[in-house]
């Protein structure tokens, strides 16, 4: 039984690995740029996700990230069909 | 030393060895085009952008991801006396209105009369071209690669010539454009190569950086192709997220040299696993260049301390200074060299301007040597009147020779004042530094820029930023930089009254991340009059930056080292400061007593 890929929690500890964050109040609205984050740590914590996950995040889908919300839905388009992923 | 659009002509034949570009065909499939190609590919290019009507002198704007296509496009344009003006393609996450207003700016200064861009970059640019009027078209990467009747390579430009314009990286109100002539190619690819480098056959190029920049395009592009060189292109984008295919690459394609700013050595040590170290051998890299923002000397000992196991060389790591304005390098150590420090007493240093080697128990500030000037050339050490200094003395870094370039596009006010477009001039380079027997050691810096990984923001626009918040006056932010391990922090100084100071932090850190994707170490907020000012009521940046390391500004201006050790640093750099302001009160004193 696969387990479900909860996108949040994800990035909560892709931001402690990566930036050394602790981002306790991180929701699917959070808008990633406000997170204090630059732009290189960002590219790291995509690169994160793709390796966890085994996907690939087309350049072109990264400019239009805001939220950790429009993150989940386009990692939950690119994974295999009936991948579990936590609103 | 021959010219780059020559070096491209005379590439023809030279089919076994060339450009690699990685990933360009697909995940884990490289593209490789030998000099000839390469050159036939430029010769189609520009057949095209002929029969499209770009003449000699006209501006080409190029945003342009790729390397494959953006290479061939700029030497396409170079080889016709079309003069490029490569800017960086949109790459990061949700950014597209900041790089927006930034491009648009460069573009209505640089006036180009068409732009090369790919199908996919395309598709979000059409906004920014509608605001551009000189723009009067939009030329699309699949257009140049078609078959086109092959015009007769034109003539090779003249030293004079222009040859492109190399916007300074960053963002900022009135951007400046560099104009690099054929002849100030010429005389840097020289330098670099064969008195720098001292080039070799059988030396292969490995590069990760961006080829809009500076470094990235002349020293890993133009260079190579001079001496027809083998270079290797990551993608930038792939070599941020996964920094260790860097490593890979030169372990791989058995690299020689390669250059890239500190953030990148810091980054790679931080990213790179024991088990790949032990797997490659980067003993056939004879250097790894260091330049383009500060020389942080920890990064440099962790980095080759870190990578000895791989084969890497403790004289391989050759640190250098340089900047789009002197079209590239100044100085680098010499080859062989190790790369040294100068511990200088930090106190002296502030106070008296002077680089004295420190005693013991003083603190200490350790500075990179950048070595000398190339032949050619000189650098040299003046105060604000232009005189020049003797050893030792800080003050700015000065160069002349015939890498220094023409001046800023349209912009005499700018050239004037930084000693540009006169023959045989000196270029102010607005960094401070001072000289040693010869050798260059870049300690601070005079002109408002903050360097980030590699980038130059304008404080300008971060404190338009904060200024923009609620509860932030007008003309009460300072934003100045301080000097990290693996790049320079972004400090953000605010005089306020406000209440809810946590509170307000908190905004200022989210509004310069979302406006700027920069990272924000410290916010400073001081209350009203703590700041410096001149007698016209202007901000001064550098001041501010100056009490804020001493420790003296505000009541909050110290580094977070704890409570404790915050309150034990304000104190040290107010006793420093006292006797500063002393010795200094005294000498003015002596200077009226004698009439000197």
């Amino acid at each position: 039984m696969a387990q479900t890929i909860d996108v949040v929690e994800m990035f909560k500890q892709a931001a402690l690995e990566v930036d050394n964050r602790k981002l306790p109040k991180l929701t699917r609205d959070t808008v990633i740029a406000t997170l204090g984050m630059d732009s290189v740590a960002v590219m790291e914590l995509v690169s994160y996700f793709e390796e966890k996950l085994a996907v690939r995040i087309p350049d072109d889908d990264l400019g239009r990230i805001r939220t950790i919300g429009d993150l989940r839905d386009t990692i939950a388009r690119l994974l295999p069909p009936g991948t579990q992923v936590a609103a | 030393m021959i010219g780059v659009v020559q070096a491209l002509d005379g590439a023809r034949g030279i089919t076994d060895r060339g450009f690699t570009f990685i990933g360009a065909r697909g995940p884990g499939e490289d593209l490789t085009l030998s000099f000839d190609q390469l050159r036939l590919d430029a010769l189609r290019r520009a057949s095209h952008l002929r029969a499209m009507g770009l003449a000699k002198g006209d501006r080409l704007a190029l945003v342009i991801p790729e390397g494959e296509d953006f290479i061939p496009t700029f030497l396409a344009a170079l080889w016709l006396g079309v003069v490029p003006v490569p800017l960086y393609p949109p790459v990061s996450l949700g950014k597209l209105d900041a790089f927006m207003d930034a491009l648009v700016g460069i573009l209505n200064v640089a006036q180009p009369k068409a732009l090369v861009t790919s199908e996919r970059v395309g598709k979000v640019l059409w906004s920014a071209v509608g605001k551009v009027t000189t723009l009067d078209r939009v030329i699309f990467t699949s257009e140049l690669r078609a078959d086109v009747p092959l015009i007769d390579p034109p003539s090779h430009p003249a030293d004079d010539d222009l040859a492109f314009l190399q916007f300074t990286s960053g963002s900022t109100s009135a951007p400046k454009g560099v104009m690099v002539t054929h002849g100030n190619l010429k005389a840097n690819s020289k330098a670099i190569l064969h008195d720098g480098l001292q080039w070799r056959p059988g030396d292969v190029t490995v590069s990760w950086l961006p080829l809009y920049h500076d470094m990235g395009l002349i020293g890993m592009v133009l260079c190579p192709i001079v001496v027809h060189m083998p270079a290797v292109y990551i993608p930038t984008i792939s070599f941020i997220k996964n920094a260790t295919l860097w490593m890979e690459t030169m372990h791989k394609h058995r690299g020689t040299l390669t250059f890239a700013p500190n953030f990148a050595y810091a980054l790679v040590t931080r990213r790179a696993r024991l088990e790949q170290i032990a797997r490659w051998d980067l003993s056939s890299m004879r250097l790894f260049g260091c330049g383009a923002e500060p020389i942080h000397p920890d990064t440099i000992r962790a980095f080759l301390a870190a990578f000895a196991p791989a084969g890497l060389r403790p004289t391989a790591l050759l640190p250098s200074y340089g900047m789009a304005e002197a079209t590239l390098a100044m100085s680098f150590i010499r080859l062989g060299e190790q790369f040294k420090t100068d511990r200088i007493d930090q106190e002296r240093y502030h106070a008296d301007r002077k680089a004295a080697p420190s005693a013991n128990g003083v603190a200490t500030m350790e500075v990179v040597c950048c070595g000398r000037a190339f032949p050619g050339h000189e650098l040299s050490i003046q105060d604000e009147d232009g005189r020049l200094l003797p050893d030792r003395s800080v003050g700015e870094i000065c160069f002349r020779g015939p890498s220094v370039t023409a001046g800023y596009w349209n912009n005499p006010e700018a050239t004037e004042a930084a000693g540009l477009g006169r023959p045989g001039g000196w270029l102010r380079t607005g960094d401070l530094g001072y000289l040693v027997e010869g050798e260059v050691y870049v300690s601070g810096r005079l002109k408002d820029i903050l360097i980030v990984n590699g980038r130059n923001y304008y404080p300008q626009r971060i404190e338009w930023a904060v200024e923009e918040l609620p509860g932030v006056r007008r003309g009460s932010t300072v934003v100045f930089s301080r000097p990290g391990k693996a790049s320079e922090e972004v400090v953000v100084a605010v005089e306020t009254r406000d209440r809810n100071p946590d509170k307000l932090r908190a905004a200022i850190v989210a509004k310069i991340s979302e406006d700027l994707q920069l990272a924000v170490a410290d916010v400073a907020l001081v209350p009203p009059g703590s700041i410096p000012k001149t007698s016209s009521g202007k901000l001064q940046r550098r001041k501010t930056r100056e009490l804020y390391l001493r420790g003296t500004l505000g009541r909050e201006g110290a580094r977070p080292a704890g409570a404790m050790g915050n309150r034990l640093l304000a104190a040290k750099h107010l006793a420093y400061s006292l006797v500063g302001r002393a010795r200094h009160e005294a000498r003015g004193l002596m200077r009226k007593l004698t009439g000197a």
